[in-house]
This record gives C-alpha cells, structure tokens and sequence, in this order.
C-alpha cells in the first residue's frame, strides 16, 4: 500500500506543477461567470438558476481537468518514456496504475471540490441559502470523477495515441448518459436481437445518470437516502473495479520498447 | 492445478461476479433515476423546428445537462416573448416552447407560471395554459402556484368573476400569495373597473412587499392606475 501511496502522491505532485492549477483557475472564473451571467439574463429565481448552472460547472471543470490530465500524462508517461523509470523500481504494474488512479482522483476531487465551494460561496453572498441537495450533488460528483478517472487511465494504458484515449473517454462519458434513451428504447416494439443487444450495451457502458443528481435537484419525486447513496457508491467501486481490472491486464501485457 | 493458475482463475471469477454485480445495481439504478416516463408525447415537436428541438434534445442528453440546455433555451424563449416582431403571429409557437423547455427543465416552475398567464391572460388561449399547467402540476405535484393558477385561468376562462375575486381574494389574504395572483386580481378589478381596489391591493403589496423589485412594480401599477381613474372617473 505504501508503493501505491508513493505513486499517488508523485502523480499529485506532477499534475498540480504542470499548471493543472491555472486551467482550474480559468474553469472557475469563465464557468461560474457564465453561470451566474445566465442566471442574470433568465426569468425566475436567479440563485437556484446560479446553482442549478453551478453544478454543470462543477461537472464540466472536472471532466476538463480530468482530460487534460490524461493528455498530459499520456505525452510525458507514454511519449517521452518516463513509464520506464517508474516500472523499473520495485513496483508491480498494478500498483503503479492503482497509484495512477488515486493521484489522479485527489487532483480532480480537490478541484470539484474547490469549484464547489465557490459556486456555494458565491450563492450565500448572493442572499440564496444552499439546499441539502447541493452537497449530495456534490457528492455523486465525486463519486462520478472516481469512475472517470479509472476509466480514462484504463483507456490510456489501452490506447496507442493521445488522441485515441482522449477521444474514447469523451465519447464513454457521451455514451454514458444515454443509458436513459436505450432504457427507453427497450420498452419499445423492436426485434428481440436488438433488444439483447441493447441490453448487453447498457451493462457494459457506464451509467452516468446514475450519479447526474444535478438535473434533479429540485425534483419533489426525489427519493435520496441511505439506500440510493450505497447502491450508487457500490456501483461506483463495482464498475471502477472492472475497469481498473481491464487496465490492469493491458497494461501487464503492454510491451515498452 | 498449479497455484498460480487458481489464483487466475479466482481472479477470473470475481471479476466476472463483480460485473454482473454493477450491472445489477446499474439496471435497479435506473429505475431510480428515471421514476417517470420522460418522454413527451405531445405534438409540439412537430411545430417547434425539428432542427432546434431535436439539436437541444441531443446535446442535453448526450452530455447529462437537460438542466443547462433547460435553462438557455428558457432564456431563449424569454426573448421570443419579448420580440414584439413576433406578435404579428400572436406568439404562436410560445407553448411549443414553453412545453419543450419544461420537458428538458421539468421541474422549473417559472416556465409554467410565465408561459401560463401569458397564454391566457394576454393571448387568450386557455386550452393551452391549461395544459402547460397541467403537466407542470404532473411533474411538481407539491407546488400550489400551479393549483392557484390553474384554478385563476379556469374562472377567467368562463368569464366566472363572481368565484375569481373571492377566490383570489382569499389566497392573497392568506399572505405569501405569488405575485402573479396579486397580478391578477388587480387587473381583474382593472377590467371590470374597480380601480379603488385595484388601487388599495397595489398599495398593500407596495407596503409589505420585502422585494424592492415587487415595490417598484407595485409603484408603476399605481402611478397607471391613479393615470386611468383621472382619465375614466
């Protein structure tokens, strides 16, 4: 534990010296300005508008950092070998990617959480009050940056280019949300192979609406209680096991030449 | 066997039971996150442009944020009220709007509130300000703006002002009223040219109003209304 511990705090150092910082910087000044500029512009109440559009940022500024990271990373790891100094010390392969993952999920939660604060702080000084809902949002989001930043990591120890693991990410994340639309489709008349496939689809894919909170938070239908928080966490560690797995197994059979 | 074969095997299976595990819990997830049917039957994609609302539909679902296209084609919306170019056709595709901006935001009650009273009390056509009504009250069952509102448009609608003044009368009474109700009621009295009253509820609102945004609204109703009783004694 404590190798994958090394790992995670080097990956935490890395990321945040290579200006990491800066882009949340900009995330939180050109998102929450843009927020807090539609909330103005709307019809209704502007806080819950503010932090209603809050919460995408949040999303958003994490996924952007979390992508950029994997850029980052893939050019100095990959590109320029530094994976080589790395798997040359005592250190099994799936620990240097275990230490991958959670370096890389303190860096974004820390800005998730960060973002979260000023988009609350914000509110607070605008006269709106923070309902309960904003933090489980905040919550699921972090839950949500777990699953990605396995996911990413994996698809950069699957993907021969930048370009390639950058782009499988975003379309998963894409693919992701439209678990709501195959559920759909499956409760329509269409052939039998076709649902089995969907069906097959939906298991493999992640479900991202599993954790979008943020679209309801102001839903009365809204059941949120212990249940739901442990069914979501185990479906978070449950899918990030698989794919942390699969990863592991590329990377065991990844060749460096 | 070979031990390191058992423990890939091992591996194997609790790989394989951890994945149908998360499929699982993904499938009994989804009947959490979708409790209702989210889709909406209604024909108003067929007026609305496709090219728009199908655009919208995509991008809020495709990256998770119904709520964020929600509210920027609200503000959209908002503006094509506000263009009076489009009062030529009577605002014609105001509840197509409303309604496709309610679907991706259903819970954003100003959408049916506003889309409401400006179908009835301004283009007067209840039908649709029933409806919209109607499915904002399907989607936010809790909130009793709609209720009131709905209740309001249904004596505007027959004329019944006999059961709309006391009726609103007494919601307003209650305190907390929304403002649209204080806006009904005033112009009803407008209409049927009760302009003290009109005058006295506008002068309440002014005094115990805790927004200035409402105390200033409240002023320029009183300065139109002391403007119509000198011109109409």
């Amino acid at each position: 534990m404590k190798k994958v511990l090394t790992v995670a705090a080097f990956t935490y150092r890395e990321l945040i010296r290579s200006n990491m910082f800066y882009v949340w910087l900009v995330s939180v000044v050109v998102l929450s300005g843009l927020a807090m500029v539609l909330s103005m512009l709307s019809f209704g109440d502007s806080v819950k508008i503010f932090l209603d559009l809050g919460l995408v940022a949040m999303e958003m500024g994490g996924t952007i950092v979390l992508l950029l990271s994997l850029a980052v990373t893939y050019n100095t790891e990959m590109d320029q070998k530094a994976i080589f100094l790395q798997l040359a010390k005592p250190i099994t392969r799936g620990e240097y990617l275990l230490g991958r993952v959670l370096g890389f999920y303190m860096v974004v939660g820390l800005f998730v959480l960060g973002m979260g604060l000023v988009i609350a702080g914000l509110g607070v000084c605008w006269g709106g009050t923070i309902p309960g809902l904003f933090w489980a949002s905040s919550v699921y989001l972090l839950m949500e940056m777990f699953l990605l930043c396995t996911l990413g990591l994996t698809f950069q120890m699957m993907g021969t280019t930048m370009v390639g693991s950058f782009l499988y990410t975003v379309f998963t994340i894409f693919l992701g949300h439209l678990i709501g639309e195959i559920e759909w489709l499956l409760g329509q008349d269409i052939a039998s192979w076709i649902k089995t496939l969907l069906r097959y689809i939906e298991i493999v894919l992640p479900n991202m609406e599993v954790f979008n909170l943020k679209d309801r938070l102001y839903d009365p239908t809204l059941i949120l209680g212990w249940a739901q928080y442990r069914d979501t966490f185990l479906y978070a560690f449950g899918y990030s096991f698989v794919v942390f797995m699969i990863g592991w197994i590329n990377l065991e059979k990844r060749e460096f030449k | 066997m070979a031990p390191g074969n058992r423990v890939r095997r091992g591996a194997i299976v609790l790989l394989a039971a951890v994945f149908l595990v998360q499929g699982w819990l993904g499938l009994r997830l989804d009947t959490w996150v979708h409790p209702q049917p989210f889709k909406n039957s209604e024909p108003h994609m067929a007026v609305v442009d496709k090219k728009v609302s199908s655009t919208l539909r995509a991008v809020a679902y495709l990256t998770g944020t119904k709520v964020l296209i929600g509210h920027l084609f609200w503000i959209q919306v908002i503006q094509y009220y506000g263009d009076t170019a489009n009062s030529a056709d009577r605002y014609s595709k105001l509840y197509d709007y409303c309604s496709l901006a309610s679907d991706l935001n259903p819970c954003f009650v100003t959408i049916y509130t506003f889309g409401a009273a400006a179908l009835a009390f301004h283009l007067k056509r209840y039908d649709q300000a029933e409806r919209l009504l109607q499915k904002g009250i399907l989607s936010n069952p809790n909130d009793v703006r709609l209720k009131l509102l709905l209740a309001s448009i249904n004596y505007e609608n027959s004329q019944n002002y006999a059961t709309l003044i006391p009726f609103l009368e007494a919601q307003i009474d209650q305190g907390e009223a929304p403002t649209i109700l204080v806006h009904i009621l005033a112009n009803t009295y407008q209409k049927l040219g009760k302009y003290d009253a009109a005058i006295a509820l506008w002068q309440r609102c002014l005094k115990n109003s805790d927004l200035d945004s409402q105390r200033i609204e409240a002023a320029y109703y009183l300065q139109e209304l002391y403007r119509l009783k000198k011109s109409k004694p």
